[in-house]
């Protein structure tokens, strides 16, 4: 070891509280982008395989003519395996328990060629007990069934019962939602079962419905789709979509998307902020040394030398905090994939340390201290021996600061408070580092206090103020109005609306998009309807459609759009009236003279929104209703909410983790800032103790001259914060979701407050020396 | 204001590592007296100023300035002690330099009493840089530095001012300037002052000399015929 490294390492012992809070700083950044960036790849090798194993489906086909597009798509070039098969939903019945459930075809005499599920209990369907069922994981999960029980369906004359032959987890439904509008089901209001095309058949009454195409080696191949898409369309296909569209696998990019988004923001923020405070530390440090470098240069040290111990500064942190930082990374990356993985059921596990990662998580944290200690290194090579061995200290030239400039009669405030409004020029780009690291820390802040506000917004937005309803009920055959209103004589019942949701092709300008269209009174109460923050009603003379079809459709207001339902057997050309801002889903809604009009008929009730009383058992009515016998399945919006809320808890705890680094990576940058800003007027602060003055008064001084720094900071970094959270709100944004930002006024002085408080605790070390300076010294040292 | 050391003694550092800055230093400066500690470097100087200004405490013995036993006080009180009592002029002058001349001084004249902005401004007067108030240290010269640190000292109006090297990093005629200026302080004002330095010469306008030597007094006499600050020569 050179007597240049040891002096590198006793100084780093000296100022060990900023090489730590440097080193602190760089963790947190290799450490979340390790960690995120790794969960993110693992859980998107994890969906890659699983999608291979069980050979997931590229495209899904539903209506039209399936036998004569299957025929056709398996002749293709790229098309490997294609599979007829029926999909429909019809009511569960689990003891008292009525759900809604889904029954999906799969071959008894073996696995589908597209598809394949994973036996995780008893055993795959049996060609010669062609009743048995496979049960998804998550209804048996949340039932408790094992291969043995049963359990009822309603065909739509009566109830059947089906034996469980074994537990299974599909691709399909990984996130286990029932469409790609009602992404959100609570598995005790949605199950899905796998039966032999018989049973399915027998159930639901209907012949294949659907095509599930797999590519060859289940690649992407946008050419294919679209030729397939074409083919789909002119066999009469009501509804085409792709994997990546796939409900369930739609809500789980969503995730991995927010992954992938967080691997990069967050690393980014906590790495500037590193450079930051390393550049303030190492560029104190040369000025302090500079008798010490003059006497290097003087003495033969090379200007190379110079210059590379000084590097030295930075790559110590950086090293100190990286190294332990990428195995942060991998090891958090290891434990949140497998966290994650077991919660959503993923059936294939990718788990793996990926040295790529770790290896650019290095090179990252150390390129990140080494541009900071550039600049410093280099002014330290640049030196003139003979001007620095002598000592002085630039005093700096001293001058109003621009507030007195351009405010004379600030000149006639107390001096204490000039001193504070001119200590934050005597180092502009000090200042400007300080006020930047602040900017950048409110960002971290309020873009996860962003997330939760909005979130919280959204959820209760949707639960609250646009659904109205305590629950929906399924019917096991269309009800007319007078057996709705029949609801209202169960106790607890307030009143009842019939609804009507009807799986539609909505057709305009050459694109086609499935969704529901949900068929409500005109003057519903249970259901309200925004333009923005406007409240409007459903309208007679057309349909209302949500806000993301404007884009993805190419219309606007008064523009016709066709409406296939293939359920009814309908295609009607209807106005868009008006646009709907909601932030789940994109449905089209429509008044029931409105749906009347369309379909040239009274269209039944398949299901109504009933309102409780405000006393209401909702355990009682639950149980009241399901004992109807037209009664098919119940859904609780509160259950939904509560669920809801429960996942909300996950996401609370990974925000609250960003707020608590945030608020480290403030505390290290402000420290270190605060820290070279006391050090580097050690001396006057001893004169001045010297002179008389109290300590509680220069800790008052120092104190009021770093938080104005804050101060100037906060405005800047609550303007930046807002606009990045609404970004990365934005950027979640899709046909399923829509982020828009709401954040509480709250939020912004409270982020305001938490960063004056880090400014002002991070200050204390600092003050503590100060309390402690030997002012016989500091006074008579040459610099200090 | 009058000062007596009695057996003082400050060791720096304990063991095999310990430094004796002073050894049972006894000394004893009337009130209103011009003094000169000179010594080569170690010798204890500087030491000695900083028990007398309370900025540090003896490890034995006693420092009583105007009678006050400076090093039983605690430091709360030393802090008060010091602002009414001592000036300090340091040899790197040691101002703020985000304030003006007229507001380093004002910052210590508002430490004393009301009135710091009329004291400031006579106390520059006084010394020479009535024309030079609103002045940043930065476009002083540094004689011009050492006189608003002196005037900064003299803004409280204290009895007594203790000077540590203050020509030591000017050139010689502002250094006999600034000397000068602390001699006709002393005659006119009465004020005890106490100049540590190495320069023997500076002796030579002084009431009194003392010399020190490896944390000892090693010659202590009065000066008869005291020089004029201007006819000093080094």
């Amino acid at each position: 070891m050179t007597t240049l490294h040891r002096k590198l390492l006793r100084d780093a012992r000296r100022q060990r509280a900023q090489f730590l809070a440097i080193a602190v700083t760089v963790f947190l950044g290799v450490t979340v982008y390790g960690a995120t960036y790794d969960s993110f790849r693992n859980l998107e090798a994890s969906y890659g395989e699983t999608a291979t194993e069980f050979r997931f489906a590229n495209l899904f086909v539903a209506g039209g003519d399936p036998i004569g597009f299957a025929e056709e798509a398996a002749a293709i070039d790229g098309v490997e395996s294609v599979e007829l098969r029926s999909v429909g939903d019809a009511p569960f019945r689990l003891g008292d328990h009525k759900l809604l459930g889904r029954i999906v075809s799969v071959p008894a005499a073996g696995q589908p060629t597209v598809n394949q599920v994973k036996v995780l209990d008893g055993t795959y369907l049996d060609a010669a007990q062609p009743s048995g069922v496979l049960v998804e994981e998550h209804l048996a999960d949340e039932f408790a069934l094992t291969p043995g029980d049963a359990l009822d369906v309603h065909d739509g004359d009566g109830w059947i019962t089906v034996d469980v032959a074994g537990v299974v987890s599909s691709p399909e439904y990984i996130w286990p939602a029932r469409t790609r509008q009602d992404l959100l089901t609570s598995p005790d209001d949605f199950g899905v079962i796998f039966a032999s095309p018989e049973t399915a058949s027998r159930l639901l009454s209907i012949p294949p419905n659907e095509v599930v195409v797999y590519y060859s080696d289940g690649d992407v191949n946008a050419a294919l789709t679209a030729e397939l898409t074409t083919l789909a369309r002119d066999s009469g296909a009501v509804e085409t979509y792709t994997r990546e569209e796939q409900a369930s696998n739609a809500a789980l990019e969503q995730d991995l998307q927010g992954f992938e988004e967080m691997s990069l923001f967050f690393p980014i923020l906590f790495l500037a902020a590193a450079s930051m405070a390393a550049y303030v530390m190492i560029n104190r440090l040369v000025y302090a040394q500079r008798p010490q470098i003059g006497i290097l240069l003087a003495e033969g040290y090379t200007r190379r030398q110079i210059r590379r111990h000084y590097l030295g500064y930075g790559v110590l942190p950086a090293l100190a905090g990286a190294i332990p930082g990428v195995v942060a990374g991998a090891v958090l990356a290891r434990l949140i994939t497998g966290w994650y993985i077991g919660i959503i059921s993923v059936p294939t596990k990718v788990i793996e340390f990926r040295p790529t990662t770790a290896i650019i998580g290095l090179l990252v944290g150390l390129f990140v201290a080494l541009a900071a200690s550039l600049a410093p290194a280099r002014t330290a090579s640049r030196m003139v021996p003979a001007e620095v061995m002598r000592g002085n200290t630039p005093t700096g030239r001293g001058r109003l600061s621009i507030p007195e400039r351009l405010l004379p009669p600030l000149r006639r405030l107390p001096i204490r408070w000039r001193m504070a409004m001119r200590g934050v020029e005597r180092s502009p780009r000090r200042t400007l580092y300080t006020i930047l690291g602040i900017v950048l820390s409110l960002m971290l802040v309020l873009v996860s206090w962003g997330m939760i506000d909005t979130v919280r917004h959204i959820v209760d937005r949707q639960f609250f103020d646009i659904q109205r309803e305590d629950a929906r009920v399924y019917f096991t055959a269309p009800v007319d109005t007078d057996r709705v209103a029949a609801l209202t004589e169960v106790p607890g019942v307030d009143r009842a609306e019939p609804s009507l949701e009807v799986p539609v092709s909505v057709t305009a300008n050459g694109d086609q998009y499935g969704t529901s269209l949900i068929i409500l009174e005109a003057d519903t109460d249970m259901h309200a309807f925004y333009d923005g923050n406007t409240e409007f009603d459903l309208s007679d003379d057309g349909v209302v459609a949500g806000r993301a079809l404007s884009g993805l459709l190419d219309i606007e207001v008064g523009d016709f759009v066709s409406l296939t339902a293939p359920d009814l057997g309908v295609s009607v050309a209807a106005p868009v009236v008006a646009f709907v801002d909601e932030p789940m889903g994109t449905l089209v809604y429509a008044s029931r003279p409105a749906a009347t009009a369309f379909a040239g008929g009274e269209l039944a009730a398949t299901s109504a929104l009933v309102q409780f009383t405000a006393d209401a058992d909702r355990a009682e009515i639950r149980q009241q209703l399901s004992e109807l016998p037209e009664v098919a399945a119940f859904r609780d919006a509160k259950a939904l909410y509560d669920m809801l809320q429960d996942y909300m808890g996950l996401f609370y705890g990974f925000v609250g983790v960003m707020l608590v680094f945030g608020a480290a990576m403030a505390f290290a940058l402000i420290f270190n800032a605060m820290s070279v800003n006391i050090a580097e007027r050690k001396r006057e602060v001893a004169t001045l103790m010297a002179e008389g003055m109290d300590k509680g008064t220069i800790s008052r001084l120092i104190t009021s001259e770093n938080l104005v720094v804050a101060l100037i900071g906060i405005p800047p970094g609550l303007v930046v914060g807002y606009w990045m959270s609404s970004l990365a709100m934005g950027s979640f944004a899709t046909d399923l979701f829509r982020f828009d930002l709401f954040m509480q006024w709250t939020t912004l002085v409270w982020s305001a407050v938490a960063m004056l408080a880090v400014a002002l605790i991070s200050q204390w070390p600092g003050l503590r020396a100060v309390r402690r300076l030997d002012i016989a010294r500091i006074a008579k040292e040459r610099s200090a | 204001m009058s000062i007596e050391l009695e057996l003082v003694a400050k060791t720096y550092g304990e063991g095999t590592t310990a430094v004796h800055a002073l050894k049972e230093t006894t000394v004893s400066i009337p009130n209103g007296q011009f003094a000169v500690i000179l010594g080569p470097s170690g010798s204890g100087k500087t030491t000695l100023l900083n028990l007398i200004g309370s900025i540090d405490s003896p490890t034995a013995g006693t420092v009583r300035v105007g009678g006050v036993d400076v090093g039983a006080l605690d430091a709360e009180a030393k802090t008060v002690f010091r602002r009414s009592s001592v000036g300090f002029v340091f040899q790197f002058f040691n101002l703020i330099p985000t304030l003006t001349a007229l507001e380093n001084v004002e910052l210590a004249a508002e430490l004393t009493a009301n009135e710091a902005s009329a004291r400031a401004h006579r106390a520059l007067e006084q010394v020479g840089l009535g024309d030079r108030l609103d002045h940043f240290p930065g476009q002083l010269s540094g004689g011009e530095q050492q006189r608003v640190a002196i005037a900064r000292a003299l803004s409280k109006q204290t009895p007594l001012l203790l000077c540590d090297e203050p020509t030591g990093e000017l050139d010689f005629e502002t250094g006999r300037l600034i000397l000068d200026l602390l001699h006709r302080l002393n005659r006119e004002e009465g004020k005890t002052i106490l100049v540590v330095t190495h320069n023997a010469v500076i002796g030579d306008m002084a009431d009194r000399v003392i010399r020190l030597h490896s944390g000892e007094v090693a010659d202590d006499h009065l000066n008869r015929q005291p020089v004029a600050a201007g006819e000093l020569n080094w």
